[in-house]
């Protein structure tokens, strides 16, 4: 009966649980201070949402673990700090237009600029090692050195401070509450991607197919899809996408730095794992469980911040070893 | 007399070879070299150099064990290593004091700790993906890095920790001379360590001979195959990684006693593994003896690059880029590393044994 109970509102009963869950920090934190961490952390989240999706599009659909993918997203924020930096006019300008155009020029150049470095990838090295999984860490871990070397043969070896559009800049102050512009700038942009990629993939005939693909791949290449095209471009938006994360992750952090790629990786990687590799939703739900968990336990015990994710990881995977959101295959 | 099988008449062969075979001079040749270094090349950085290279060969061995012979990756190498090298530091200096039961107590501890985290770590993911193993141990790795960075109270934070050691490894202790040479503590710590050393190296090599150590490499080759002959590749994996692991911490702790100075940078941060997988490719998985020839490269490497800097600054003061690409030698270290996993994947070692096979083989079919 109970278990009966359970499966007809099983979405009403983990609803409530998350926001329970969410409103569990309320114990330790002043309300205020609750919501400045709360947005902050959503924003986190969908800024690594940004970077989980990706990668685990790319291994849902290629079944390649994409080592390579922090240096992507690196190199999308270091074309974006170069593009606004020669658009500085419009940076500065105090017109919300030209702010967005600069913005939206930085986006374009980051996203295409990688996604063609995705493509290189693929090409060159990931297409002569599909299905050798250690050939693969081997080689795209090698590229990623090669990458961040080519980062700071560029553009110096050293932090740089990432310009920041005027407008984004700043807060604003609504009912006594001061909320910081651009973490909900980030938050858009994040649900923006999801509901681009949910879209894409639910609704058009590529995203049937790319579906398709990650429940059997093999059955896709029989139906006569061109599968080495799928891949290639799959790779590039995926490539893409963590540009993009880099991008806004250093105008969240304003600055760049050659090693950042490695750093937010990890919390990729933790977060496809207890989403489940091979979903977008999964890498929605598990980053912001990460970005949220970060940004509290941060505040109250700032040495714990990355352990408590590793808990929620370990945790995780002892009762759901696939993720919560694996793809039935 | 039961009739014997294939695969033990082939082995007596080997083993009636054994001593007789050009492997075996150049094996012993090594270990004399080993042993008389510091009397051959008696100056301070040659003989830190040819430690490293010892030390780092056995990482690299461990490494392999896991690499090689399990088929996994693990980017908690370095973590291991730090665990070793700090309990090495807490032991001797932080919280204790310089004693041989101190010294004893360090490498136990972190040989039970390494145990605890390599089996924690592997009921993990194992059970799901190999790969998981690759993604979890790099969450830790940095997750430690940050632990000694951030609680500096406890670790020594970025400042790191000087170790003082017992009587007989002091700098200042002094045995007298022997062929010119003093026969100072640090000589007395080199041999120790190249002791220690030499027992891991033989105890890894047994391991991988051993019949445990051949379900290993079934296991590597075809998961499927060796799980229908009724082997449980989980224990069988588990077991291997938790061997590697300590033989990782025991080196971390032989790694502190040399460099008698340890902070989380050269103990738990990345690069670490990242030498350590440039070395094993270059040497060849899978084949234990290639982390010499892999950590000899990248130590002689390393410790000669700053001369070669100035050497091609000094011959080429024009050639911009060459300056940059040697300021940057990563970079090059990093696309040989592609180019060797493309073309060479069995790295020096592995090329040369697959080299005399088929010319063995060759002469067999001429003779034959």
């Amino acid at each position: 009966m109970f278990q009966a109970a359970m499966k007809k509102h099983k979405q009403k009963v983990t609803l409530i649980g998350a926001v329970l869950l969410l409103l569990l920090p309320l114990v330790a934190i002043q309300p205020k201070v609750y919501l400045t961490l709360t947005i902050a952390g959503f924003a986190m989240g969908m800024l690594i949402f940004l970077v989980a999706s990706g990668l685990s599009i790319i291994f849902g659909l290629l079944d390649v673990l994409n080592f390579a993918h922090g240096a992507c997203f690196a190199w999308g924020a270091y074309v974006g700090f170069t593009t606004l930096n020669s658009l500085m006019d419009w940076v500065t300008s105090t017109s919300l237009v030209q702010n967005i155009a600069a913005f939206l020029i930085a986006v374009l150049a980051a996203f295409v600029a990688v996604a063609v470095l995705g493509i290189l990838i693929e090409r060159v090295i990931v297409r002569r090692v599909y299905g050798l999984h250690l050939f693969q860490i081997l080689i795209l871990f090698g590229t990623t050195i090669v990458l961040e070397e080519l980062i700071r043969i560029v553009w110096g070896p050293n932090d740089e401070v990432m310009p920041v559009p005027f407008n984004f800049v700043g807060n604003w102050d609504i009912m006594d509450i001061i909320v910081l512009r651009y973490p909900i700038i980030a938050i858009l942009i994040g649900v923006l991607v999801y509901g681009v990629t949910q879209f894409v993939l639910k609704k058009t005939r590529i995203g049937l197919i790319v579906r398709a693909g990650v429940e059997n791949r093999d059955m896709v290449q029989a139906m006569g899809h061109n599968i080495s095209l799928l891949f290639t471009s799959v790779f590039a938006v995926g490539a893409g996408l963590a540009a993009l994360g880099g991008l806004a992750m250093a105008l969240f952090s304003l600055q760049v730095y050659p090693g950042m790629g490695s750093q937010y990786l990890i919390f990729a990687f933790i977060v496809v794992i207890i989403g489940g590799l091979g979903s977008v939703t999964g890498s929605l739900v598990g980053a912001l469980l990460v970005g949220l968990s970060y940004n509290y336990v941060a505040y109250l015990l700032p040495p714990a911040a990355v352990g408590v994710n590793i808990l929620i990881m370990f945790v995780i995977l002892l009762i759901k070893p696939t993720g919560l959101f694996a793809p039935g295959k | 007399m039961a009739e014997l099988s294939p695969i033990r008449i082939f082995r007596g062969l080997e083993s009636r070879k054994r001593f007789r075979s050009g492997g075996f001079f150049l094996k012993a040749g090594l270990l004399v070299l080993f042993l008389f270094a510091p009397f051959l090349f008696p100056s301070f950085k040659s003989i830190d150099l040819v430690m490293r290279i010892v030390i780092f060969a056995t990482l690299v061995a461990s490494f392999d064990i896991l690499l090689g012979y399990t088929g996994i990756i693990s980017f908690g190498h370095g973590m291991f290593f730090g665990i070793g090298a700090y309990s090495m530091g807490f032991l001797l200096s932080k919280y204790g004091s310089p004693t041989y039961l101190n010294m004893f107590l360090a490498f136990f501890i972190a040989v039970f700790v390494s145990i605890l985290l390599a089996l924690v770590i592997s009921f993990l993911s194992l059970r799901v993906k190999a790969i998981f193993f690759a993604m979890i141990t790099l969450a830790l790795a940095e997750f430690s890095l940050i632990l000694a960075m951030k609680l500096s109270r406890l670790s020594g934070g970025e400042d790191g920790i000087s170790i003082s050691l017992p009587g007989l490894f002091k700098v200042s202790s002094n045995f007298g001379h022997v062929l010119h040479l003093d026969i100072t503590g640090r000589i007395a710590a080199y041999y120790f360590i190249l002791l220690c050393c030499l027992i891991l190296f033989l105890m890894m090599l047994r391991f991988t001979q051993s019949p445990f150590g051949r379900v290993l490499q079934s296991i590597r080759d075809n998961v499927q195959r060796a799980e229908a002959l009724g082997y449980s590749t989980f224990i069988f994996q588990t077991v291997s990684i938790t061997f590697g692991c300590i033989v990782a911490a025991i080196v971390g702790g032989l790694y502190a006693v040399w460099v008698g100075y340890i902070n989380p940078e050269s103990c738990l941060s990345t690069s670490i593994v990242l030498d350590i997988l440039i070395m094993v490719i270059i040497g060849g998985m899978g084949t234990l003896y290639g982390g010499i020839i892999g950590a000899a490269f990248l130590q002689i490497a390393q410790t000669f690059l700053p001369d070669l800097q100035k050497l091609s600054q000094h011959l080429f003061p024009q050639a911009s880029l060459l300056h940059t690409a040697m300021e940057r030698w990563l970079l090059i270290f990093g696309i040989l590393f592609i180019l060797v996993v493309f073309f060479f994947p069995r790295g020096v070692l592995g090329s040369i044994q697959d080299y005399m096979m088929r010319r063995k083989a060759g002469k067999t079919l001429e003779s034959g």
